[in-house]
């Protein structure tokens, strides 16, 4: 991320804390100094991202970057990607979904939804690390909005 | 009971056969009947004809007095006229009488009587007339007073009255014959039709109850062939269900599996990463520690902890094949399969081409004997299976000796059948079903792999509607069949998931 988007905020939804570390730990590797805000479930992201009403006032003016797993214990990612993409102050939000489904249908859905990109975690560790990274690198350089 | 089509037919021919000799019966029965009717009716007309005969012989013996008393009486020739006429007649009824005594020899002596009766009497008529021309009427008178002619003619009367009487008697009987004969006949008609109903009857009832068995089995058969479709279909539905169901546990489960495996390899890697920096930070503190601490420490840093770390990075990556394996596969059984038109000589010639370099190393060769028969399935399935076999064969082909690797396909009717054939170390006879089961792998395990390719091939076979067997001698080489429908039309139930 640019140096105006320096405040920008990484939201991880991923349920699986494992992973969410190693997520965590690639990307710092990839240079990539923003605040990230783990959380294991949707429903305390959910409030994170819309507030306690649900109206999402709580997001303007936020600089929101969303990295989204679609097999959370409590729903699925999809219904999250759906939220963020229909809340006036969460649209224009980048969503990256990180996911092990390589379901072509799966993929479709999540693009119509609004997805920015849909990622499939590499089977093995290796890759996966490489991933990430890349994904760090590609944090590093894009530009995320100003959310109103 | 129901009547089977032999017993029918034969029942049946039985009765019909029956029903014929009832018929044939009553008709040779008419015929005697008509037979001995006719002979009766012959009598009664013989009969009828003797008592006419005889009766104009009498009268005709009357009209002769009748005519000489008329003579004697008048003296006139014309009166003798119907004597001479009844003379006349007399001829040829006394030539009939005595015809007669050749049919009715029993009757002989009577007929002969009555013949001398006859010419007595016309003697004395002559006689008595002869008189009355010769002018001796007196003496025709006497002879007339004797009687003589009035006894002669009552003895005529009688004789032939007993002849009419034993006529009577012959008319009666032959009467009464035909009567019983009509009767008989009335009866014969009536039991031999009565017999022909009875035949019919029966087999009529046996008709209509063959028939009513006929239609009631095909209606069970009906019943049943639709109650079956139904049955196929919703084993199908299960089938598919159920196949449906383990695709999908198959796909959940590998990558429930896969999300901890990926932990346990991140942190591994992190460990691994933290030990290079506890090994530099040791080599940097060598001097300063104490001897006994640092050797402790030192093969817990260079040897243990590397050592802990290799195992669970070999156990974890083996895992994570596995678990791909696993993946794939369930892929493959998920990815919906479109026929097309194959040319299989060039398919067959690019999965030869692709391990021709290795094969080359070893002086080995790959063969496709042409013509190969052409196939409307599924590309890239069917490239997947000759890709794993001829893969295999390279794999496994004896260092002992140079490689030959024959690829052939033929036509069996609907099927086609195609051969990959290798002379390499071949598959213990134990085995033979066994490889082709996940994971599993035969002979020395000395070659790289996770024992999926021929698990795979088969899923794949299967899944294109054929299947493949092998046939191999342990250390002369094998044999792989692939045998495939000409067009796979409906693929096997494909999941929807």
């Amino acid at each position: 991320m640019n140096a105006a988007a320096q405040a920008v905020t990484i939201v991880m939804i991923e349920d699986d804390e494992g992973h969410a570390r190693l997520i965590e730990k690639n990307i710092r590797r990839a240079g990539v100094h923003n605040e990230i805000v783990p959380f294991t479930d949707g429903t305390s992201a959910l409030t994170f991202l819309f507030g306690q009403d649900g109206s999402g006032q709580v997001s303007a003016g936020r600089g929101l970057l969303i990295l989204l797993d679609l097999n959370l214990p409590d729903m699925t990612g999809v219904d999250i990607l759906a939220k963020v993409k229909a809340n006036p102050h969460t649209k224009r939000s980048p969503v990256v979904v990180l996911t092990t489904t390589d379901d072509q249908r799966e993929i479709q859905r999540c693009y119509d939804l609004g997805a920015n990109v849909y990622i499939t975690k590499p089977v093995n560790y290796e890759a996966f690390a490489n991933a990430i990274r890349q994904l760090g690198l590609f944090f590093a350089v894009m530009q995320v909005p100003e959310i109103d | 009971m129901p009547i089977t089509s032999t017993a029918f037919a034969r029942t049946t021919l039985a009765l019909v056969f029956a029903g014929a000799l009832a018929l044939l019966a009553i008709v040779g029965a008419s015929l005697w009947l008509v037979d001995r009717t006719s002979e009766n009716a012959e009598a009664l007309v013989q009969g009828h004809q003797f008592r006419a005969r005889t009766a104009a012989i009498l009268s005709s013996m009357q009209d002769a007095e009748t005519g000489q008393r008329g003579f004697v009486i008048t003296r006139d020739e014309q009166y003798l006229e119907p004597y001479e006429e009844a003379r006349a007649r007399l001829v040829s009824q006394i030539a009939w009488l005595q015809e007669q005594t050749r049919s009715r020899p029993d009757e002989r002596a009577a007929i002969e009587r009555t013949g001398a009766l006859i010419d007595t009497r016309l003697a004395e008529l002559e006689a008595i007339i002869a008189m009355v021309r010769a002018d001796r009427v007196g003496e025709a008178v006497a002879l007339i007073r004797t009687n003589r002619g009035k006894r002669t003619m009552d003895a005529l009367r009688e004789v032939l009255n007993t002849q009419v009487d034993a006529i009577d008697l012959h008319i009666a009987e032959a009467i009464d014959a035909t009567r019983a004969s009509a009767t008989a006949l009335s009866w014969a008609v009536l039991v031999g039709a009565l017999a022909i109903a009875l035949f019919a009857g029966a087999s009529i009832w046996l008709s209509v109850r063959y028939t009513r068995d006929l239609v009631s089995a095909r209606q069970e058969v009906q019943e049943l062939n639709f109650s079956l479709e139904e049955r196929v279909a919703d084993r199908t539905a299960e089938l598919a269900r159920a196949n449906d169901e383990i695709q999908r546990f198959a796909y959940i489960v590998s990558h429930d599996l896969r999300a901890p495996l990926v932990n346990v390899m991140g942190f591994t890697s992190e460990l691994e990463v933290c030990l290079t920096q506890i090994q530099q930070y040791v080599e940097r503190t060598a001097e300063a520690a104490d001897p006994d601490t640092l050797t402790e420490v030192r093969q817990a840093a260079f040897e243990d902890l590397p050592e802990a770390l290799g195992f669970i990075r070999s156990s974890t990556t083996r895992m994570d094949r596995l678990i791909n394996a696993i993946l794939k596969l369930s892929r493959e059984g998920r990815r919906s399969l479109t026929a097309e038109r194959i040319d299989m000589g060039a398919l067959l010639d690019a999965a030869a081409a692709s391990v021709q370099h290795q094969l080359q190393a070893g002086d080995g060769s790959i063969t496709v004997e042409k013509p190969v028969p052409n196939i409307q399935s599924d590309r890239l399935a069917i490239e997947q299976i000759f890709g794993n076999l001829v893969d295999n064969a390279v794999k496994y082909l004896d260092p002992a000796r140079p490689g030959r690797i024959v690829v052939r396909g033929r036509e069996e009717g609907a099927r086609l059948v195609f051969e990959v054939e290798d002379n390499g170390r071949g598959v213990a006879p134990q085995d033979h079903e066994r490889i082709f089961e996940l994971f599993r792998r035969s002979g020395t395990q000395d070659k790289p792999g996770e024992g999926i390719g021929l698990a795979h091939v088969r899923t794949l076979a299967r899944r294109l509607g054929g299947d493949v067997t092998l046939e191999s001698t342990l250390g002369r080489g094998t044999v792989f069949r692939v045998i495939l429908p000409r067009r796979a039309d409906g693929f096997a139930a494909r999941p929807t998931a």
